[in-house]
């Protein structure tokens, strides 16, 4: 299952509980700035305490008057994977993600205040591959395309398939080799332009063979 | 013989086999411009031809031919050493894409597989012909080389249907018209029909796959065992040979041979190539849990005969000790003074699974305990630092030396072009474009 989304995590809560005690119509904003009093308030009453507090402290904490409102705040965190509970049913935080925050780091697994809007987390190899059966890698040789930033030994993410566009960085086939050029496409011509003042744009005689379309760059230093 | 059809539906089941076209040249050809339209082929290192690409096809040459022959049919002929690291990595994307399609599939062999479309018609919104095109689109352009696709009511009519047109074709058989592409199908050239069925079936006046269909099947089953009736059964468009979607966990037997070059005949050098078999054949035992009690040791001269001899010992083992004592009593036997040697092998077999600590009536259980004791130390060892950093005294001879010498030595492209931060032994897994990128 995916990472359950804050969005709908706080507007629920807002249903179950701003609804149901306040009777009165919230507009996101305020459900959202109530839910984050909630967290902030379980959350330094945690970093205070060094424990989890009880239902009732839950109660008292975010100004709930019955214990089982306070239980349910708790049911709601914990399936949305904030919580835990231990074989004698007390409240325990977990950590729901696995990989590290974008937004700085999290005491003990929980979610600061400040991060209201929860980001899910990918890892190196999703955000620089898209589809990953039709990834490859080559390694550059030349300075043909210099002023791209794409530099001699650059490693180069590249996939087949994708039809090329106007300003795309490609790999074609000319004359039995690989070129990595700018793909321009101007009414009906289409050549291939280097970044480099010192080489020649390549206008194909026949048809040009695209094979695949640059997609990230990587240097290791 | 009538004209009347095999089946009267077209896809009670809906069958794709698909197979990579020229597979390892093709993997060659697509990262490389240099060899594309040219005579390529692939096994440098074993002597032999691999495979080939379409262009050497056309030259006449053929699988497993001796590359000096392959050579004198044509001498711009490009010889490249095998990448099974590309070959593999590219196999393993060949199913992914497939199964971006069905959860179906079985991955047949490095090249080909069966899949099954049945009733995903809907979901797609497409006729199932039109689900295998789209396989078909996404294998050759994300791959960068072609397949051919079969699509039929069962495996074995899909099979007809991949090889009916090569390369890059897609044949559709739906069951009323098996009868068609069967009328002048020769029948050894169905799948799972060997030499033996097809001499028989020659002395009954069955040369091609409709005659064989047209029999009744009471003669079929008097004269053959199940797996042909099988065939049988489903060159009528019914669906019985299952697709096989589990991943392999366990083998029957493992073998490893090894060829080496140049040839030689000094038994001391031939029994530390068969010593170097016996310990990975037993390192792959281990990794699958496994101890075999029987072996097959075989040498191969030069002439390409092959001399061989069965070994069993009391208790299943995964020690390469064991073997190769046995191997040493058995050698001079196998081994013919003035014979030139080419490759050595082992098979293990009758695997059965692991049982450490059992007891056996001589009390070599505690020394048989030390044995696993210590390999699983060498395997933790190899697993670290590699392969062949710690190896028996008798196959110091066949790892001191490179398995080949001379041009043959040569190793792939791939394995002298490393990255910034891989290693010899930890390439990243995303397969190179080869060759000068300008």
């Amino acid at each position: 299952m995916a990472t359950p989304s804050p969005g709908i995590f706080f507007v629920s809560i807002y249903e179950i509980f701003g609804c149901l005690l306040t009777g009165v119509h919230l507009d996101t904003y305020t459900v959202r700035t109530m839910t984050s009093l909630y967290f902030g308030k379980i959350f330094s009453f945690y970093r205070q305490k060094r424990r989890m507090p009880t239902h009732s402290e839950i109660a008292k904490l975010v100004g709930f008057k019955s214990r089982t409102a306070a239980r349910k705040l708790a049911e709601k965190m914990i399936s949305a994977g904030y919580l835990e509970r231990d074989a004698r049913g007390r409240l325990i935080p977990k950590q729901a993600y696995g990989e590290a925050r974008v937004l700085g780091t999290v005491e003990a697994g929980w979610p600061s205040p400040a991060e209201e809007e929860l980001i899910d987390t990918m890892s190196l190899d999703e955000f620089l591959i898209q589809n990953k059966e039709a990834t490859y890698i080559l390694k550059v040789k030349g300075n043909s395309m210099h002023d791209a930033g794409i530099l001699e030994g650059d490693m180069v993410l590249v996939e087949r398939g994708p039809q090329p566009k106007d300003g795309d960085i490609v790999i074609a086939e000319v004359d039995g080799e690989w070129t990595m050029k700018y793909f321009r496409k101007q009414g009906r011509s289409i050549f291939l332009e280097p970044a480099n003042k010192q080489f020649k744009p390549i206008f194909p005689k026949e048809d040009l063979k695209v094979a695949a379309i640059v997609k990230a760059v990587i240097r290791k230093y | 013989m009538g004209n009347e059809p095999m089946a009267i539906f077209h896809f009670p089941r809906a069958i794709l086999h698909i197979d990579g076209d020229a597979f390892f040249a093709s993997c060659e050809q697509s990262r490389n411009p240099q060899y594309r339209g040219k005579p390529l082929i692939t096994g440098k290192e074993r002597g032999i031809v691999a495979s080939m690409s379409y262009e050497a096809k056309a030259l006449g040459i053929t699988r497993a031919m001796r590359l000096l022959e392959a050579k004198k049919a044509c001498p711009e002929l490009i010889m490249l050493p095998s990448d099974y690291e590309t070959y593999s990595l590219l196999s393993k994307r060949f199913y992914a894409i497939v199964k971006r399609y069905t959860p179906d599939v079985e991955e047949y062999s490095i090249d080909e597989c069966f899949a099954d479309l049945t009733g995903l018609r809907r979901p797609f919104r497409m006729p199932y012909i039109k689900i295998a095109e789209a396989i078909k689109r996404d294998l050759d352009t994300e791959l960068g080389f072609t397949f051919s696709v079969g699509l039929g009511p069962n495996k074995v009519v899909a099979k007809i249907g991949s090889k009916w047109k090569k390369p890059s074709g897609l044949t559709a058989i739906p069951g009323n018209r098996i009868h068609k592409y069967i009328e002048n199908l020769s029948v050894d050239k169905l799948w799972g029909i060997g030499p033996a069925t097809t001499a028989f079936l020659a002395k009954q006046n069955i040369f091609t796959a409709l005659q064989f269909a047209r029999r009744q099947p009471e003669w079929i089953r008097h004269y053959f065992p199940r797996p042909i009736f099988d065939i049988w059964e489903e060159l009528h468009g019914k669906y019985v040979i299952p697709i096989d979607t589990k991943p392999k966990e366990s083998y029957e037997s493992i073998q490893k041979m090894k060829t080496f070059s140049p040839a030689s005949n000094d038994p001391a050098f031939v029994f530390s190539q068969l010593s170097k078999n016996i310990e990975n054949a037993t390192m792959k035992v281990r990794r699958y849990k496994l101890a075999a009690a029987e072996a097959v040791f075989f040498l191969r001269t030069q002439q390409f005969e092959d001399y061989g001899v069965e070994v069993r010992l009391s208790r299943p083992t995964a020690a390469p000790n064991d073997f190769i004592k046995m191997a040493e009593v058995v050698y001079p036997r196998l081994f013919r003074a003035g014979s030139w040697y080419r490759s050595t092998g082992v098979v293990l077999f009758n695997l059965v699974p692991d049982q450490s600590g059992q007891l056996d009536l001589f009390g070599a259980s505690v020394e048989i305990q030390k044995m696993q004791k210590l390999y699983r130390a060498v395997d933790q060892m190899r697993a670290k630092f590699g392969k062949h950093t710690l190896y028996l005294g008798s196959s110091h001879y066949a790892n001191k030396f490179a398995q080949h010498v001379g041009e043959r030595g040569d190793t792939p492209e791939r394995k002298s072009s490393l990255l910034r931060g891989e290693s010899r032994r930890r390439h990243l897994g995303i397969p190179m474009f080869m060759g000068e990128v300008s």
